[in-house]
């Protein structure tokens, strides 16, 4: 079967003006570090596509095993303007769990 | 060492109270922190505030403080809260007013103010201030004139100053979240205002508890099936030591869990580099923070660095940015997608016979993809599918053109496409308003603080 990010780590996501933050904690330490090599902004920005305006930072917090990903122009001009239902990025997190990884 | 016991009260307006309650009857705390405002918060206040000027807080504060009082005041927890919004000291009067009928005299409530840059904004523009849009780059004059608020997140100086003169309840508007737990850390614990390692490491607690339950076992993605009575959700009792370090608790005999992967999660939510945490009162260092369980439902917090204060604080403006017309309408089997497809054209089409003006439309379909719409996911294509309910959603310019999404949608119920339900009642139009974070030098605000004691 294929192996998704969900099977390595949970999250939680949420917004700041346009930016939709995505948070990553791996189950494990060896987890942690399939999410280092993997889940690469460029991969993310790809995952969500259109969703995504912006440019896509990532950054580590290598003591509890979680990856932080700032994703800029996400909610359609931010929580306040946004049309979409999930105009505060709630659940943003649930759509980068979903990503398929590779094999290693 | 020493150290000080902090709850968290509320994390925004419209927060169950109940948590609060329980803290106060069987939680050992100190201080009562309560965050009412969010981006938008401010922008409903302000508005507020400008039809009925005794208005412009966050009025479930006095229900709140009627549950908590009684208790709070018989133990001496003091409260911290920014209810004030727009308006603190109307909050406050209606506070003392509370504290007057329910006997609690000599009482000292505090406000905090000089957040409120409204009046100050063109002076400030003339004498050099850009207010650039710092997402966008853009300048204030493009929206100058649908500016209704301007608040600076001001830090904990004033929260400190207002405990300094024994205040038991200290209102303030846009202080940051965080300052309403590092006011009474460095009141309690003696850090100076240019400690930048204990503010650092205090700031960084205090983000992991400033959202309530989603410290304690709310919303948590990583096993949400182990929380056992989430509808009666403790929320988060801290111990911060003088050294910084602390130890995240909840409500005794309250439901979630206090966990390293619970306090994870809040601690990435809402988080841009985690090693550059800008507040007012410091820049926090929480990339190489360490969790550990030191008992049931027991985290403790260390390893959390700081930096000198930016010299400058973030702004946010408020303006007005047009209307929100919104509709929905259901099809059912047989053939529920092609219709609600024609039902979409037909809406579309008596849209333009109105000669409607939008800035922006989405569709999304609900139970399929209405958290992710069109962008990344195209309406299920099941001929089978036993209903559909479709989301359009349009940025208008005025009310009136917002108005004819859900008019022009009403007809689909006998002229168009068969089997149209679910439209429900005209929903209210909602204002947008757009925010404009900007900064300021530091300089160029002043904090006031005024307490007033409870008499008879």
């Amino acid at each position: 079967m294929t192996l998704r990010v969900w099977d390595l780590a949970h999250g939680r996501s949420g917004d700041k003006g346009d930016i939709c933050n995505i948070g990553l904690i791996a189950r494990s330490d060896e987890a942690y570090r399939t999410l280092c090599r993997q889940v690469t902004s460029e991969r993310l920005r790809d995952h969500f596509g259109e969703l995504i305006k912006g440019d896509v930072d990532r950054y580590e917090l290598p003591n509890i095993n979680a990856l932080n990903f700032v994703c800029k122009g996400a909610l359609d001009g931010g929580g306040t303007l946004s049309l979409r239902s999930d105009h505060l990025g709630k659940v943003m997190y649930t759509w980068l769990l979903r990503m398929e990884l590779d094999d290693e | 060492m020493k150290s000080v016991k902090l709850g968290t009260g509320l994390a925004f307006w419209g927060d169950s109270l109940r948590p609060a309650i329980d803290m106060v009857e069987r939680a050992d705390i100190q201080y009562l922190c309560c965050d009412h405002l969010a981006e938008l918060t401010m922008s409903i206040l302000s508005k507020q505030k400008s039809r009925k000027p005794d208005l412009g807080y966050t009025t479930d504060i006095i229900p709140f403080l009627r549950g908590v009082l009684p208790k709070c005041y018989e133990r001496g927890i003091k409260i911290i809260s920014n209810a004030g919004g727009s308006n603190p000291e109307a909050c406050a009067k209606k506070v003392i007013e509370l504290c007057r009928e329910l006997g609690l005299h000599g009482m000292k409530v505090a406000t905090v103010t000089g957040d409120d840059i409204m009046d100050r904004v063109d002076g400030l523009l003339e004498d050099g201030i850009e207010f650039a849009n710092t997402d966008t780059g853009q300048q204030l004059a493009d929206i100058r004139d649908k500016v209704t608020q301007a608040n600076v997140y001001i830090g904990c100086d004033g929260i400190v100053e207002a405990l300094e003169q024994d205040a038991d309840i200290v209102i303030c508007g846009r202080v940051t979240d965080a300052a309403l737990y590092l006011g009474p850390m460095r009141h309690e614990l003696g850090w100076a205002a240019d400690d930048w390692q204990s503010l650092g490491a205090g700031t960084g607690v205090a983000h992991c508890i400033e959202c309530g339950g989603q410290a304690s076992g709310g919303l948590y993605s990583g096993g949400w099936q182990d929380m056992s009575n989430l509808s009666s959700l403790g929320y988060p009792v801290t111990e911060v030591f003088e050294n910084g370090e602390a130890t995240l608790s909840k409500t005794p005999q309250s439901g979630g869990s206090v966990t390293v992967g619970t306090v994870s999660e809040q601690l990435v939510y809402e988080v841009l580099d985690p090693a550059n945490y800008l507040t007012a009162d410091v820049v926090s260092d929480v990339s190489q923070i360490k969790l550990e369980q030191v008992g049931p439902d027991q985290v403790h917090i260390h390893n959390v660095k700081g930096k000198p204060a930016p010299a400058t604080l973030k702004v946010n403006m408020g303006y007005r940015a047009g209307f929100v017309g919104e509709t929905q309408f259901t099809y059912t089997w047989p053939d529920a997608i092609k219709k609600a497809k024609a039902g979409l054209e037909f809406l579309n089409e008596r849209l333009a016979q109105v000669d409607f003006k939008a800035s922006a439309t989405r569709v999304e379909y609900v139970g399929h993809n209405s958290m992710w719409g069109p962008e990344v996911s195209d309406p299920p294509d099941d001929p089978e599918i036993e209903e559909i309910v479709v989301r359009f959603a349009a940025r208008c310019p005025t009310k009136e053109e917002a108005q004819k999404v859900f008019t022009e949608s009403v007809p689909l119920y006998n002229n168009g496409p068969a089997g149209a339900s679910g439209i429900g009642t005209r929903p209210p139009i909602k204002e947008l308003y757009g925010i404009w974070p900007c900064l300021i030098p530091r300089e160029l605000i002043t904090i006031k603080t005024t307490v007033t004691e409870v008499t008879a």
